[in-house]
């Protein structure tokens, strides 16, 4: 992505729109994600932990393996791609090596937390569930809060 | 500090991308079966209808994730032409195999049960290492800025 965010960003007016754009998009994209994991497994740990162990007292049926196979892999595969491009284009800004580094780990730490959390609770329960989702939350809040800053420095002409 | 920060967060992703690998052979497991026996029977049970159904949104989609994912290679000067190349045919050769073998089976032909294996293991393997290239390279000083 060095090659689209780079000094010279600013004087290709194509690019600089595109990826402004772009970025306008990955922020939709991890907010409307997170609308959307609210509105399938709720906002909580405890809705989390009832959708995926289910709850008999609620009449909740567990989560099968193979459902919960195929989200993580999807939602994975999803979530790694706006990663790369936020990490991607978190690099070239003009923040201090310390704070970008310390972002990136933080982000990809919070985004392995997730599947693996999950995959625990196979074993673990409700404990490796109550960790996958701060995992997810911490990992939005991260990503978005990282690409509204690039998207303030971009509109600010600062990269 | 920083350098060993880097590397940490490499081996991270690494960690990232090999998992979802596994989660993408542990879906495959679930749904179709592991052995070229089971891999043979579900396809073989399966009207073209059905097949096309997972064929077309897959061959689609699929292949604008790879050309995204795959265009930054281009922009990559630390290794050679040559790899890059041979990154991006192994990509998509492997691609055409895993998806055109269930068709093959479907036909009658047992034998593309263990070509649908292979290909299936050799993709997400070899997706998860241009993935690793890509991200390394990202980090690195190996990215050239066209003129």
């Amino acid at each position: 992505m060095k090659f689209i965010v780079s000094k010279k960003l600013i004087d290709n007016r194509a690019l600089y729109v595109s990826v402004l754009w772009m970025v306008i998009f990955l922020i939709l994209a991890l907010m409307l994600n997170f609308v959307a994991k609210s509105i399938d497994s709720g906002i909580t740990p405890e809705l989390w932990i009832n959708h995926i162990l289910g709850n008999e007292a609620e009449f909740i049926e567990p989560l099968t393996m193979k459902d919960l196979l195929l989200t993580l892999h999807t939602e994975l595969f999803e979530l790694i791609l706006l990663f790369i491009l936020i990490s991607a284009l978190l690099m070239r800004t003009s923040r201090s090596k310390k704070l970008k580094m310390a972002l990136l780990l933080s982000g990809v730490m919070t985004l392995l937390l997730y599947p693996v959390g999950l995959l625990a609770s196979l074993t673990c329960g409700s404990f490796a569930i109550i960790l996958a989702w701060g995992g997810f939350v911490l990992f939005h809040l991260l990503m978005i809060g990282s690409a509204l800053d690039i998207l303030i420095l971009l509109l600010r002409k600062r990269f | 500090m920083h350098h060993q920060s880097l590397r940490l967060l490499a081996l991270l992703f690494i960690a990232l991308v090999v998992l979802q690998s596994l989660l993408g052979g542990a879906v495959f497991a679930t749904i179709v079966g592991w052995t070229p026996h089971a891999i043979g029977h579900y396809y073989a049970q399966k009207s073209l209808h059905g097949l096309l159904e997972t064929l077309l949104p897959h061959t689609l989609f699929i292949a604008i994730a790879l050309m995204g994912t795959l265009h930054f290679l281009g922009f990559i000067s630390t290794i050679s032409e040559k790899q890059k190349e041979r990154w991006i045919h192994l990509l998509f050769g492997l691609f055409i195999l895993d998806q055109s073998a269930p068709v093959f089976i479907n036909l009658g032909i047992d034998f593309f049960a263990y070509v649908k294996l292979s290909a299936f293991v050799g993709f997400e393997g070899a997706l998860a290492g241009v993935s690793y290239v890509l991200f390394r390279h990202t980090l690195g000083k190996g990215l050239i800025i066209p003129k």
